[in-house]
């Protein structure tokens, strides 16, 4: 025995151990189990858990992994009193989980459940806990967090902490309401925390367990290999992420291999994976052809087709608005130029993130140009992805190399700013990510910085007495917060990510040096906000005016302006309908059908809500508003039909037509130029009532022989009646005839 | 076109209008040696504006051929097809000497010319109340040209409900989910299964069946379910016969005889909204063309 050995006696057994040894150590060097919950060889022991009692003959017993072993120290592990500390101490864990906790039921290996079995303490004699329990946090999309069978053994925090270097995760609260927290107790998903899963690894119990991706599974492709961990964590963006979690998830991700010419996601279709491209190139572009729905083919009948070409129609073009824009938005690291919406995607790009993330149509078709072999992941890989260092740096790169110069030059405003300028900025901006629900900027705090939106949506909106007024949806390609840095210095709204936003954040002292450096730019910005400053007082005003619970039962308050048919006028003629199909070559946008509202028809047309849900989500940001009221579907909407479905009115119908167009499937092949491949397609697009913005009045309105027919304000036009009247609520048996309706096949006339 | 305080220009334009032709017409008459007839020069000038107020109120039918055109709102077309169509009248009559005889084709105008303004007024009073009507009595109300379309939906809609209420497996599932207070409930259903269930067959292949099955939009002859009154009398009586857990799908097949009610309702106002223009558009389409024949074969010969 050196001098830095002593000598012990475990259980009536001589052991040798290194001086500064625990006695837990030095009994499990020579053989002898100690049970312990919230030690683990590679964390520091604290001793929280107290199950590793031993008796060491001294006046108490002891924690063995936090006990130094001393020369000649006789210590009893297993003795009656031992087990019986043991056994209450368990007992005392039980109380306060639920049994079977979410890892037993999974896996049966919940540490703390499978203890007290060995050692009979499953039925505890202390009652359960009373008190509510601490609640789940279901908000990371990796890692389910059950508060209430934490046991508090630290082993998370020391593992976040001691291990990844990620100081994420701390104890907060007092005696019974102690738990564990993320940052300054957020829900784990908004936190810093970048699902390493080194805390689900540590967690002895059900507290932190891996979340399976539920509903989504890669199809069985021929091109697919599964990837081992090991080869997932030479890659360079696999770098610190934890190899236990990538066992856990390796079914979430996907090696894939293209020919070139294959393709790999069309435009329009759901999906739920994003793709890393490891090796090769890929184009990705917009293959429907640009155009408004128009059916001049359909139209049958000398009569129709010589209105057909007697009439000029001019629609969805805004010459006044000059909305004209050179860069569609879509879910990739760059956007596409209008007039040849096709881009390049090379090794180290990563594509697909908002259909991933958010479950959003794909916004583009993508064909390998080359071979290619690529990364296909489920979210939750993503999602660790993207909170990984390594990861988020190579992103970061690539986006303000590749990206951010056409990014800013997409969004009008900006369209003066320097080369030299944009340069400049690319150290400067930061790229900030916002979970569902994360509020961005506060009404009233104090504005420090200006938003470009690059993935997702956000929600602005306004608090006031009465509740939340939305004031605007915004997307890739639109910014915020130049209100508040243009006027008094506070934000005068609060903006919201609605799903998995991503932003590029310019502070404030670049944000006034670019407006000092570009006066045309601060013209512009002081215009625009000029003009949302005046339409947020408008709906503010119409917000104030009326407040009868009965009219906003039936959605009318959000609406800003109202196709109603006086029913008492209403000869039934349709003169309305045909008149609205003949304004849109042959496709009518209302339906003479809907909710009635005293003795007039609200008909199946745009509302022009206020709230315009169906503006959430459109994978490539087709459809919009702008200063004016109605709203607008581009041209390059791919037909995905969300905004249809998102519209709670069903005002947004989709419609198949034919037309001539540039067919991007080709493009970039060998030998074949974008003016090459015109041909006619079969396409399928969104329509919603445009207003008649080029003629004035609206057609249906104009048509009308009987007066019936009116856009209003429903706020000022129902503003009189709405002191002496009550909205007719439909009974069950009008309520199911309505049903029926609204099944009513197509619309074309 | 509803005819309210909105007229009032028009109206007093035209009876303004009326007022000054009625006063020339007066001294024209006056001085006429041989009466008033249509072809003095003031004859004809009556005549050529009477026939120019046609032509306009005709013109109507052009208008709504192309509703998009930026002509004037369609319905200031549709007053001036009311006030000036109407106004043509006491014009014609004035460019007549308010007479109806001549030769074969005068006496034919002006035959055609008095049905044509009486189908229009005729139309004018229906357009003035129908809508109204429609809207109290149609509260269900679809757009026309479905109604076959959602009468198939019911029928679809009744064929189900009743085959499971004859399908003894569903009518015990029915039973045992049923939150009734009654003892004994599945026995019930299965005791009266085979009497009831005949019943509530024989009377939806007799009668309700056929009643919604009825092709076109007017109302089955005979039938029982085309009344309210009997129609509710024959569903208390199935409701008498059939077990209670099974009445709220009694009262969905009633409420469907409702709407099929109401379709047949709706179908039969709307024809007489719109039946009128039979008879008044072909006739006047006529009349403008035979008042044509008529100008240039006066004004020639």
């Amino acid at each position: 025995m050196s001098t830095n050995q002593i000598q012990l006696t475990i259980d009536d057994r001589q052991v040798t151990v290194d001086a500064g040894t625990t006695v837990f150590d030095a009994a499990r060097a020579n053989g002898i189990p100690i049970p312990t919950l919230c030690h683990q060889q590679n964390e520091t022991p604290v001793g929280v858990c107290r199950v590793c009692v031993v008796d060491v003959n001294a006046r108490v017993l002891t924690a063995a992994c936090v006990r130094e072993a001393e020369n000649g120290m006789v210590v009893k592990t297993n003795s009656d009193k031992v087990q019986a500390a043991r056994k209450t101490l368990v007992e005392l864990l039980m109380t306060d989980h639920p049994t079977p906790c979410a890892r037993q039921q999974h896996s049966g290996d919940c540490e703390l459940e499978t203890l007290a079995t060995t050692i009979g303490a499953s039925q505890s004699r202390f009652p359960k806990r009373t008190t509510p329990t601490r609640g789940k946090d279901d908000s990371s999309l990796s890692i389910m967090v059950d508060h209430s069978a934490c046991i508090l053994c630290d082993r998370c925090v020391r593992g976040c902490s001691e291990i990844r270097h990620n100081f994420v995760i701390a104890r907060q609260g007092k005696g019974f309401e102690t738990g564990i927290a993320f940052d300054s107790n957020s829900p784990m998903g908004s936190s810093s925390c970048v699902s390493c899963g080194e805390c689900m690894v540590s967690c002895p119990t059900g507290a932190l367990t891996n979340k399976r991706v539920i509903g989504q599974h890669f199809e069985q492709f021929a091109n697919t290999d599964a990837v081992e961990v090991r080869e997932l964590l030479a890659l360079p963006v696999f770098k610190g992420v934890s190899g236990t979690f990538l066992e856990l998830n390796k079914t979430a991700v996907s090696k894939r291999y293209f020919k070139a010419g294959e393709i790999i996601v069309r435009e329009g279709e759901q999906g739920s994976t994003a793709f890393y491209i490891l090796e090769g190139k890929v184009n990705i572009y917009i293959s429907t052809p640009r155009a408004h729905v128009t059916t001049e083919d359909a139209n049958e009948g000398l009569l129709s087709k010589l209105k057909s070409r007697l009439v000029t129609r001019k629609n969805d073009v805004r010459p006044e608005e000059n909305t004209h824009r050179k860069w569609i938005p879509i879910d990739g690291p760059v956007d596409l130029a209008y007039d040849d919406p096709v881009a390049e995607l090379v090794a180290g790009d990563l594509f697909g993130e908002m259909t991933c993330m958010s479950f959003y149509p794909r916004s583009a078709t993508v064909r390998a140009s080359t071979d290619c072999v690529m990364l296909e992941m489920l979210r939750n890989v993503l999602d660790v992805l993207q909170k990984n260092k390594t990861f988020r740096a190579q992103l970061d790169v690539n986006y303000r190399k590749r990206a951010l110069q056409t990014h800013l030059k997409s969004v009008p405003v900006f369209h003066g700013l320097s080369n030299d300028f944009v340069h400049k900025l690319q150290d400067r901006v930061e790229l900030i990510r916002y979970s569902p629900g994360q509020v961005i900027t506060r009404q009233g705090d104090l504005a420090d910085s200006f938003y470009l939106v690059r993935i997702g949506f956000v929600k602005v909106s306004e608090v006031r007495l009465g509740g939340e007024l939305v004031l605007a949806y915004v997307s890739r390609g639109n910014y915020f917060g130049e209100i508040g840095l243009l006027g008094e210095g506070f934000r005068t709204a609060t903006c919201t990510a609605l799903d998995h936003v991503e932003l590029v954040k310019i502070n404030a002292d670049d944000f006034r040096e670019m407006l000092d450096s570009f006066p045309e730019i601060r013209g512009n910005l002081e215009a625009v906000a000029r003009e949302r400053q005046l339409a947020n007082q408008l709906r503010v005003s119409q917000f104030r005016s009326v407040p009868v619970e009965e009219f906003l039962n039936q959605g009318l308050m959000d609406a800003q302006s109202l196709l109603v048919l006086d029913l008492d006028r209403c000869t039934r003629c349709d003169m309305c309908v045909k008149a609205c199909a003949d304004a849109h070559d042959g496709v009518t946008r209302l339906i003479r059908d809907g909710l009635r509202f005293d003795r007039y028809l609200i008909a199946t047309s745009c509302r022009q809500c206020r709230d315009p849900l169906c503006m959430v989500g459109c994978p490539v940001g087709a459809i919009r508003r702008r200063n004016s009221l109605e709203v607008i579907i581009e041209d390059w909407c791919v037909g995905c039909g969300l905004c249809a479905n998102n519209c709670p009115y069903g005002n947004i119908n989709l419609h198949e037509f034919s037309v001539d167009g540039p067919v991007q499937q080709q493009v970039g092949q060998a030998g074949v130029s974008q003016s090459d491949v015109h041909h006619k397609a079969t396409v399928r697009k969104a329509t919603s009532c445009n207003l008649c913005h080029d003629q004035g009045t609206p057609s249906c309105v104009y048509a009308c022989p009987h007066d019936a027919a009116h856009r209003v304000n429903p706020t000022e036009f129902f503003a009189e009646m709405l002191g002496n009247m009550t909205p007719v609520a439909p009974t069950e048996t009008q309520r199911k005839a309505r049903q029926r309706k609204v099944e009513i096949p197509g619309n074309k006339i | 076109m509803r005819i309210d305080e909105t007229h009032r220009q028009w109206f007093i334009g035209s009876v303004v209008g009326l007022l000054v032709s009625s006063l020339i017409y007066a001294v024209y008459a006056g001085r006429s040696p041989q009466g008033p007839h249509g072809g003095s020069r003031m004859g004809i000038i009556f005549g050529v504006v009477g026939y120019i107020f046609m032509i306009f109120a005709g013109l109507l039918g052009m208008r709504k051929k192309f509703p998009i055109w930026r002509i004037g709102r369609a319905q200031t077309w549709m007053r001036g097809h009311l006030w000036l169509g109407l106004l043509s009248f006491p014009l014609i009559l004035f460019h007549s000497g308010f007479s109806f005889r001549g030769g074969a084709l005068t006496s034919l105008l002006m035959t055609l010319f008095v049905i044509v303004i009486l189908s229009g007024i005729l139309g004018a009073v229906l357009q003035h109340y129908m809508p109204r009507l429609i809207t109290q009595q149609v509260p269900m109300e679809t757009i026309y040209d479905q109604i076959d379309r959602v009468r198939g939906t019911l029928l679809g809609e009744a064929d189900v409900l009743v085959a499971e209420l004859s399908d003894p497996v569903k009518m015990q599932s029915i039973a045992l989910q049923s939150d009734t207070e009654e003892i004994g409930a599945v026995s019930t259903v299965l005791r009266l299964e085979l009497e009831a269930t005949e019943e509530l067959r024989d009377f939806y292949e007799k009668l309700m069946r056929p009643y919604l099955a009825q092709v076109g939009k007017g109302m089955p002859p005979g039938s029982v379910l085309s009344s309210a009154i009997e129609s509710k009398q024959n569903f208390v009586r199935l409701r008498t016969l059939m077990p209670k857990v099974v009445h709220s799908s009694i009262s969905d097949l009633e409420d469907i005889c409702e709407e099929k009610r109401e379709l047949d309702r709706q179908s039969k106002l709307h024809k007489v909204l719109h039946g009128w223009l039979m008879v008044h558009i072909p006739l006047s389409l006529a009349l403008v063309i035979l008042g044509l024949v008529h100008a240039i074969g006066a004004l020639r010969y």
